[in-house]
């Protein structure tokens, strides 16, 4: 069976030759390269723009500036997924430092850049605003004229009576959390090459979602999406930040102007911090619980600071921004009002656990801040609330893979949680903390593949889903391969391509394996069907007399009586037999109250650690860090195990040491050395992981269960070892050592 | 811009003459100039390791070097381990150990690993750390890392009895 077996990732071998074609490898004939020349204030009135002085630089072909578009036959400026309203150049304002307001095309990138610095740009500074809470004041600047109070969407979830919820209740507990802009940092900054012959667009492009690509350079520039076609090589690591419409509008747009030469644009590290962020958050949450330790109520506001254009965030608010703040307990009364808010800052979007990490380092600290006060045991207080099978969520729907609780225990229990340990003394201190976090993936999207049979008995899948390092191409060939009954080696993965791939959402969510695995399951379905039929007539036999497995098809009982699939292809003459596969949920929250389906099915992830802090300096050291998973059916378990390490990895860095520092709207720290995120030297000393597998469960993405679970995990084992409660990510030395010297402390 | 001259790069074991201005970075000129790919930029500033090459055995970060500072020295890049057909015993154990996800930081990862045992050849945790925390993984992949150095250690060592 080539499902849960653990084979290495496709392409193994050129990845440790260092052979893989990454963006960066590719070579286009008389290919030109472009760079951005961007706003260095927040806020401000573009007053002037020359580009003239750059057209006369040799080897610059090609300037773009706001003139260039909505004329007729000329691109369209304002594009958004949700919200139009974020120009591909500014134009006559700025709203966030490193917005671009012109672009460059030229033969190399000492042209570009000269280019770039003789473009004149008379800039007139404008009050701004950052953090999303000022932002909603009355008399904040506003980043859109045309939006009060900075707030583009006010998104509401209501479920029971809340004023009753917090009357029966014996105690109300109230706090405020905060997450700060952060930085993907995948090592491989984000790229794009476009092209233009005749009228048709190639671009290949670092993205995580071609056909959201496809769907919007076509609009952009009012072709049918045929005439636009998105490839997409390997990439080296995305986590959301490569999710939606990035550079290719620009790139695309520069590419038109030049026509008939390819144009490539490839960020620098410090372009890429200002190019998409995590969300700025702010959650107040105030929950109502028994003197027994039941929750009554809870009623959370959160703030999302989108930065200074909408981008995905509007469709994020309508679900995930609401769902994904609440935790997975029974709570009879609960009501989430989201709010989506424009600031000066550099747009967000999503970002590995995207709101799923907000909402759990919140929900999760405050839990053991309840049981604080209650004076109970945090794992007590989560197992008598947890949502278990058949328990109804807040959104109404009833929630039937429930493994939150066995989650929670098997990651308890491996770190030995209620017996005793060295506590420490003196200047070091230990203490043991624990998370749980519920994750929903995207309803109502829509998966597609092809499965083609090809008379040399090579089966290709065709699949818009993306290779990040996660290793979907492997577990798609792997489902592919058991499906069909075949040997790995004879499955060849084709895409991401529009042109010759069918369509899927995005490779974001988690949902790939999931998603497009289903996809797969049932294109196999119907790539037999479609061998038994041909089958028939050569061994004239009925058709449900006849197997297809394994590369034959042969009569039941007597499997001497058949043929190998390429025979039957080869005798009627075919080159190939083809099969589509696809996969769609439903679903999808009412837009006053979040009632309805928010997610086919939910992640599921927890983590204990014990941890040991030095009170003289503020470090934290990790002691052993256990990350549960519910996994379901496991298709790879040697990358299954990959990508929840990963989590926790990742998951670290966010907790305590990731945060981009905007001075005044200017990233002070952009750059990998100011900017830290994991080394070897920050691993756990000792990191379990966990897999809780179900052979009947559904196949789950793992990608992201484990990750929001680390920041409060850390932060309540901090508060046990020394009694401090850090409400603002990340849990940085300095942060312990002020909140244990005076400052902040607390409790 | 700084005026061509001619360098003469050894590079995993041929000689290469390239055009170039002194203060060109190997980086760029190994990607663009001699087309080795496995040589990638991460951070340009000598943080990630992603750019890592062995320079007279050395693992150095081919961002923070200029040409003219590497003339006739012995440089070393992934393409130039093991051969045709066969892999270095390094990268043969980052397949086993599934030591990678996007495999971006993979080829810094192993020429770092190959200086190590080069020089250390039976590395306790303090040493593999010295040697592998300047590369960045920011899949994660770190502890399969480690397993997989571990694992090519303890091929090289003669077996015992
Ligand atoms: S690119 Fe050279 S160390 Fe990061
Ligand atoms: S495997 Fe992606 S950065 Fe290391």
């Amino acid at each position: 069976m080539a499902v849960g077996r653990s084979v290495p990732v496709r392409d193994a071998e050129a990845r440790v030759r260092g052979t893989i074609p990454y963006l960066a490898d590719l070579r286009l004939p008389g290919m030109l390269v472009a760079k951005i020349v961007r706003s260095p204030f927040p806020h401000a009135r573009i007053r002037h723009l020359d580009p003239r002085p750059a057209m006369g630089i040799p080897g610059v072909v090609a300037v773009l500036t706001a003139h260039d578009f909505d004329r007729p036959g000329a691109p369209r400026l304002f594009y958004g997924v949700d919200r139009k309203d974020q120009p591909i150049v500014a134009r006559d304002r700025v709203r966030y430092m490193g917005e671009p307001v012109a672009a460059i095309a030229a033969e190399t990138p000492e042209a570009a850049e000269e280019a770039a610095r003789a473009i004149e740009v008379e800039y007139e500074e404008q009050p701004a605003v950052f953090d999303p809470v000022e932002a909603m004041q009355p008399g904040a600047p506003l980043v859109h004229e045309d939006c009060p109070n900075n707030i583009f969407l006010h998104t509401r979830l209501r479920h029971g009576d809340l004023e009753a919820g917090f009357a029966a209740a014996d105690l109300i507990v109230e706090e405020t959390y905060t997450t700060p802009p952060a930085s993907h940092a995948a090592l491989e900054p984000h790229g794009v090459i476009a092209w233009w012959e005749g009228g048709h667009l190639t671009l290949w492009s670092t993205t995580q979602a071609p056909f959201v690509i496809q769907e919007t350079l076509a609009e952009i520039f009012g072709l049918p999406r045929e005439s636009v076609r998105v490839i997409v090589p390997p990439l080296g690591g995305g986590y959301g930040g490569k999710g939606y419409v990035r550079l290719e509008p620009i790139a695309a747009a520069l590419a038109w102007k030049v026509h008939g030469r390819p144009v490539r644009l490839i960020l620098d590290r410090f372009e890429e911090f200002v190019t998409l962020t995590r969300h700025t958050a702010c959650i107040h949450i105030r929950t109502g619980v028994r003197r027994d330790g039941t929750l009554t109520a809870r009623q959370v506001e959160v703030y999302w600071g989108a930065g200074a254009y909408a981008d995905i965030t509007p469709r994020l608010l309508r679900s995930a921004g609401l769902v994904r703040v609440v935790g997975p307990y029974r709570i009879p009364a609960v009501h989430v009002d989201a709010y989506g808010v424009y600031t000066h800052l550099p747009p967000a979007g999503p970002f590995r656990g995207t709101m799923s990490f907000e909402g759990a380092w919140a929900y999760e600290s405050h839990m053991d801040t309840i049981a604080h006060r209650l004076g109970m045991d945090p794992l007590e207080l989560r197992r008598k609330n947890i949502l278990r099978p058949g328990d109804r969520f807040c959104t109404g729907e009833v929630i039937d893979e429930a493994f939150f609780l066995e989650c929670l225990e098997a990651a308890a229990q491996r770190l030995g949680w209620g017996q005793p340990y060295e506590k420490g003394e003196g200047t070091r201190r230990r203490g043991r903390g624990l998370a749980i976090m519920m994750k929903s993936t995207l309803p109502r999207s829509r998966s597609e593949c092809r499965l083609i049979l090809r008379a040399d008995g090579m089966l290709e899948l065709h699949t818009g889903t993306v290779e990040m390092g996660q290793g979907a191409h492997t577990a798609l060939a792997q489902i592919a391969a058991a499906e069909m009954g075949l040997p790995l080696e004879r499955i060849e993965v084709i895409g991401p391509d529009t042109a010759r791939v069918p369509y899927d959402a995005t490779t974001s969510a988690s949902r790939s394996t999931s998603m497009m695995g289903a996809a797969v399951q049932k294109a196999a379905a119907r790539l037999k069907e479609e061998i038994r039929q041909r089958a028939t007539p050569l061994l004239e036999a009925n058709p449900d007399e006849i197997i297809i497995q394994a590369g034959r098809a042969w009569l039941q009982g007597r499997p001497e009586i058949g043929l190998p699939w390429e025979e039957i292809l080869r005798r009627h003459g075919l080159e190939a037999l083809e099969a589509h596969g696809v996969f769609e949920t439903q679903g999808g929250l009412d837009p006053e109250t979040g009632q309805g389906i928010a997610s086919p099915h939910w992640h599921q992830g927890a983590g204990a650690c014990e941890i040991e802090v030095d009170t003289e300096t503020g470090k934290i050291r990790i002691l052993r860090y256990c990350a549960a998973a519910y996994a379901g059916q496991v298709v790879n378990p040697a990358l299954a195990e990959l990508q929840n390490q990963g989590n926790v990895v990742f998951g670290l860095g966010q907790a305590m040491m990731e945060q981009i520092v905007f001075d005044q709207g200017q990233p002070a720290n952009a750059n990998l050395s100011d900017y830290p995120i994991p080394s070897l030297r920050d691993l756990p000393n000792e990191l379990i992981s966990l897999l809780l597998e179900s052979p009947e469960g559904s196949i789950h993405g793992l990608g992201e269960m484990t990750l929001p679970p680390v920041a409060p995990a850390i932060a309540n084992a901090l508060f046990d070892a020394i009694g401090v409660r850090i409400r603002d990510l990340p849990i940085t030395p300095e942060k312990v050592w002020r909140a244990l010297h005076g400052d902040e402390a607390d409790l | 811009m700084a005026m061509k001259q001619t360098f003469e790069l050894r590079v995993n074991g041929r000689i290469h003459r390239v055009e170039a201005a002194p203060d060109r970075r190997l980086l760029e000129v190994l990607r663009e100039d001699l087309g080795l790919g496995s040589v990638r930029e991460g951070c340009g500033i000598g943080m990630c390791g992603a750019c890592t090459v062995l320079l007279d055995g050395r693992p150095v970060s081919s961002c923070l070097l200029l040409i003219s500072q590497v003339h006739h020295q012995e440089i070393v890049t992934v393409e130039g381990l093991g051969g045709h057909g066969t892999l270095h015993p390094v990268q043969q154990a980052f397949i086993e150990h599934f030591a990678f996800q996007c495999a971006y930081c993979t080829p810094g990862f192993i020429l770092s690993a190959v200086a190590l045992l080069e020089r250390e050849p039976d590395p306790d945790e303090q040493v593999l750390l010295e040697y592998l925390s300047g590369n960045l993984c920011r899949c994660g992949s770190y502890l399969n890392i480690l397993k997989a150095v571990r694992a090519a250690a303890q091929g090289r060592k003669p077996p015992s009895s």
